[in-house]
């Protein structure tokens, strides 16, 4: 085991993880910026000569501004409702002892178990006569209640990492409840807000399925499902393809980037101890 | 945030889930006409083709939607049975629509409202006819053959002087084109529906074309006769003519292999060349109908009406989608659906310019047979679609006998088919 | 606790569950039972017939179904163990690596979890065009390399397409339990390891006897989420081998069986609403039982700790 000992191993295991990320992420980048025609000849050959032609060409294409905006609306609108839903029902469960508290926690984590495919022909009947059909508002508080089982069981475990003199001292200072929570709790919990949101917002930003169930008009569509079309009719331009596909992982490569010292200390301060 | 407040914003949220209406459409005078689609790839040219209606149609506007094509089933099917979906809706022909005309999704269409279909012929009516009413529910815009598309610039320079008329002949010029260091063919077998159109093309004349066909359909015959698993032989035979590493190679890199002059040969449907020329606008194609099994058999050429236009029959603006829906049965539209994606026409007041769609056309008159699997058995899960598809990935890797996968399908269809129950 | 404390509570609590737990009975609790109803009535295409009981599940059972069934759940099994046995403990050993280390670390942390945000759309293609076995780049360097007979048709043979489907979805998810193991390594109180090494611990030994225990809870919400993930596998495997599990069925899931008995398909025709949602039953029960399983272990271990 001396392995262990050596950070020259270490660093060589890491350094060979990243050439397996950053090489194909890349070969993305490069094609993005070729001339499509000489890509299936040579697929390796350096974007000496930039094209940035492909991203002028996607982003003109069809409505990607409006796509982008309405992708920002879901997503964002979603983890707003998602944090908001996610501190009370966490704060309730990971705090109080009461009655059903586990019956209640248990039910909550079966919503982890059903995929929203899974029930997409009830789910549309049910939206439409809901009258929330082609409508943003439905999918958030579809995308909500798809995210929500996984974020309260994530919060829960925070508020119930904290300790309990926390609550008294600020009771015997006559806070409200609902002071505590917002006044003394939330601060403390801003780390696992952060890994609840990257988590809640890497699949809504990122699906295509839904979207293309559930809205209809065209100025309500997202990005991901812009792209599915996007991609039939450039079946054959390999470059443009590329530029649409970095375009569309570039917001959340942002945010992670933003987000990863809050997210990388909110795993540290314990998720992990569930 | 004290408690009413939370309660207030809480209330507020549900109240605004409720009330808010879907697209909240704004009454105006102009109606607006949504149209679905699987064709991605057509885009452009429907486009046009609404720009062309709206000049002539004004206080109607027409919004063209393409959806991915492996979700539109999921799309069409979930919209429509929910009571909602566009006016106007592309279709695939035969089972691809008629689960949903038979659950009444679609206004039946008479030639009195849509004068277009007096001009089509029964067998192309059928396509868009519900299974069990049979009534008309969609407009058949479009229909396929399958043959053997040829680069002539390469088989020169093989040294291929005639075209193959046998099976043994054209494994001869596949040898011949493999000497001179081209592929024989781009077709591979990353793509099941792909494989499943090549034995469309080339079994035929193993089985005994229409013959079969009436006999299976009416269960005189099933799929394990000999010469339907003969046809089945035939496509694994092909196998050592595909291009190297043909198991993984996709659709569209193979339809790419022949675009781009590395493949002798391409064997398939006309509606390949739209996507061949897009490619190579420079590339010479050629086309002659599948060899015959062997001097005593006959040729054929797989053909069925491949896709039609439907109207939602919960539309509210029925006399607007009509008129879109006779427009789209109009001489006008159908040339430039032949001139601009080379698809044959149903009608035959369409002219036909291009001169390899016209030799095909000429071919399918007369050697004319039906797309077995597509006009047959596509009606109810197992289809025989579905067990041949993944059933040809097998077979050219030499994963399943000709005989076993034969076996499975008769199983499969005998499992629903009335006339074919208990038959084996 | 006084009484008005505890009626403030009994308020606080309704107030902030009953919201949460009306979105999840709306829009997940209620169209899941009602897609599970399904499964016991006839289906015509998708006009719903009258109850018909166990029907749907003995056609589940029987051919041609039974095959795909059985080959599917085969997948979705060897999916799991795989996936389990590579990904966790690959991600175990970034985490530890990252533990162990000072300099690049910051860029590490972003580089290894980078693969995970990225859409499946963009994992799809991406690795589609990498392993093209004509123009594709992998290919190319192991022919370069000198080893012409291993550049294989990665995602069209039926023998490598679903260890490449593996190995893809590794890529994309190592990063996943690298992060939870690495901050499972960074809770734990360094004094014990310092005081173990200065006892003359190896650290093999400090390892196995001090840190592996320890981070027992991150292994078991690690387990629970892959056997989730992997059994209902359908993402990856629709977007490279579609609703068929191309090629040949060698990357069919249950997941993917479901999809395509429900809705059909515009290349295969007609659909089966009734044995889909049959499938659906019986997905959703072994899921089911299998993370009650998992969660009852992981609260017995937060006693125990």
């Amino acid at each position: 085991m001396k392995l262990l000992r050596s950070k020259i191993f270490f660093q060589g295991v890491l350094i060979i993880n990243s050439i397996m990320v950053l090489l194909p992420v890349f070969f993305l980048l490069n094609s993005s910026l070729r001339e499509s025609n000489d890509f299936a000849s040579t697929p390796f050959a350096l974007a000496r000569d930039p094209y940035w032609e492909n991203y002028a060409r996607v982003w003109s294409e069809g409505s990607f501004g409006s796509y982008f905006f309405n992708s920002l609306i879901i997503t964002g609108g979603s983890l707003v409702l998602i944090l908001i839903l996610a501190l009370g029902a966490g704060f309730v469960l990971g705090r109080y002892q009461f009655k059903g508290n586990n019956l209640v926690f248990g039910f909550i984590l079966t919503g982890m178990l059903v995929p929203a495919k899974l029930a997409i022909l009830p789910l549309f009947i049910q939206l439409k006569w809901m009258g929330l059909l082609d409508s943003r508002l439905g999918l958030i508080l579809v995308y909500t209640s798809a995210a929500l089982p996984a974020a309260v069981f994530i919060m829960s475990g925070f508020f119930r990492s904290l300790p309990n003199d926390l609550d008294n001292a600020a009771r015997i200072d006559g806070a409200s409840e609902f002071v505590l929570l917002r006044r003394v709790l939330v601060p403390l919990v801003r780390p696992g807000m952060a890994i609840v949101a990257i988590y809640s917002a890497i699949p809504i930003w990122n699906d295509f399925f839904l979207p293309l169930v559930f809205l209809q008009s065209p100025e309500k569509k997202t990005l991901m499902q812009g792209l599915t079309v996007f991609f039939g009719q450039y079946a054959s331009q390999w470059g443009v393809l590329f530029a649409g596909l970095c375009l569309a992982a570039l917001p959340l490569v942002v945010l992670y980037l933003v987000l990863s010292e809050q997210f990388i200390k909110g795993l540290t301060a314990g998720a992990v101890k569930g | 945030m004290n408690i009413k407040r939370f309660r207030g914003l809480v209330a507020a949220l549900f109240a605004a889930a409720t009330v808010v209406a879907p697209g909240a459409s704004v009454a105006s005078a102009d109606t607006e006409l949504t149209f679905w689609s699987w064709r991605t790839e057509d885009k452009a040219f429907y486009e046009s083709q609404i720009k062309l209606f709206e000049a002539k149609n004004p206080g109607i506007s027409v919004k063209f939607t393409p959806y991915l094509n492996t979700e539109y089933n999921a799309i069409v099917s979930t919209a429509l049975t929910a009571g909602k979906g566009p006016d106007i809706i592309q279709m695939r022909p035969y089972g691809g629509m008629a689960n949903l005309s038979d659950a009444g999704n679609f206004l039946p269409l008479t030639t009195a409202e849509v004068p277009a279909l007096k001009k089509l012929s029964a067998g192309i009516l059928a396509g868009a006819q519900g299974y069990k009413d049979k009534k008309q529910y969609g407009l058949p815009y479009a229909v396929s053959a399958l043959g053997v598309m040829y680069n002539p610039d390469i088989l020169d320079q093989s040294g291929i002087r005639a075209l193959p008329q046998t099976w043994a002949q054209m494994l001869k010029a596949f040898d011949k084109v493999k000497k001179a260091g081209f592929l024989p063919i781009g077709n591979a077998g990353g793509n099941g529906p792909a494989l499943e159109q090549l034995h469309a093309t080339v079994g035929p004349t193993f089985y005994g074309g229409t013959s079969f066909y009436n006999d299976v359909v009416a269960g005189k015959k099933t799929f394990t006769d000999k010469g339907y698993v003969a046809s089945l032989k035939a496509v694994a035979d092909l196998a050592k003519y595909m291009p190297a590493n043909y198991q993984g190679i996709d659709y569209n890199t193979a339809r790419g292999l022949f675009a781009n002059e590395k493949a002798a040969f391409y064997i398939g449907g006309n509606y390949e060349m739209g996507y061949f020329r897009s490619l190579n606008p420079s590339i010479n194609i050629g086309w002659f109908p599948a060899p015959k099994a062997n001097s005593g058999a006959k040729r054929y050429v797989g053909t069925w009406a491949d896709g039609a236009y439907a109207i939602n029959a919960k539309t509210t603006n029925k006399a607007a989608a009509l008129k879109f829906l006779n427009f789209l049965g109009t001489k006008e539209f159908g040339q430039a659906l032949v001139d601009e994606i080379a698809f044959i026409p149903t009608a035959p007041y369409v002219k036909i310019n291009d001169p390899a769609v016209k030799e095909i056309n000429r071919w399918r008159t007369t050697l004319g047979t039906p797309f077995l699997n597509v006009v047959g058995f596509r009606f109810e899960n197992p289809t025989s679609s579905s067990i041949l598809q993944p059933g040809f990935q097998k077979l050219i890797v030499g994963g399943i006998t000709p005989e076993q996968l034969a076996k499975d399908v008769q199983t499969a269809v005998a499992s629903w088919y009335a006339p074919q129950k208990g038959k084996s | 606790m006084s009484s008005a404390l505890r009626r403030e509570q009994n308020r606080t609590t309704v107030s902030l569950l009953v919201p949460a737990l009306a979105v999840i009975i709306i829009f997940t609790t209620i169209p899941a039972l009602t897609t599970l109803s399904y499964a016991f009535f006839s289906w015509d295409g998708f006009q719903r017939g009258g109850f018909n009981g166990l029907e749907n599940f003995q056609k589940l059972f029987a051919y041609p179904y039974s095959d795909q069934l059985f080959a599917a759940l085969k997948h979705n099994t060897i999916a799991f163990v795989v996936i389990m046995t590579f990904q966790t403990s690959l991600g175990l050993l970034f985490a530890y690596a990252m533990f162990r280390i000072k300099r690049g670390l910051r860029l590490y942390r972003v580089v290894v979890f980078l693969p995970v945000i990225f859409s499946l759309v963009v994992v799809g293609y991406l690795w589609q065009a990498l392993l093209d076995p004509f123009y594709g780049p992998v290919n190319q360097i192991i022919t370069a390399i000198g080893l012409p007979e291993f550049a294989k048709p990665w995602l069209g043979d039926t023998a490598t397409a679903l260890p490449t489907l593996m190995f893809i979805n590794l890529w994309r998810w190592v990063g996943f339990p690298a992060i939870v193991f690495l901050a499972g390594l960074n809770a734990i109180n360094t004094e014990y390891i310092e005081a173990a090494r200065i006892d003359g611990a190896s650290e093999g030994q400090i390892f196995r006897k001090i840190i592996f225990p320890l981070l027992a809870p991150s292994l078991t919400i690690i387990t629970v989420l892959t056997f989730i993930g992997a059994y209902e596998w359908f993402d990856l495997p629709f977007v490279l081998g579609g609703s068929n599990g191309s090629p040949a069925g060698a990357t069919d899931t249950l997941a993917l069986m479901f999809y395509r008995l429900s809705f059909g398909s515009i290349d295969s025709g007609a659909n089966n609403v009734g044995v889909g949602s049959a499938l659906g039953v019986l997905i959703f029960t072994l899921v089911g039982l299998g993370a009650a399983f998992g969660s009852k272990m992981l609260r017995k271990r937060e006693v125990e700790q």
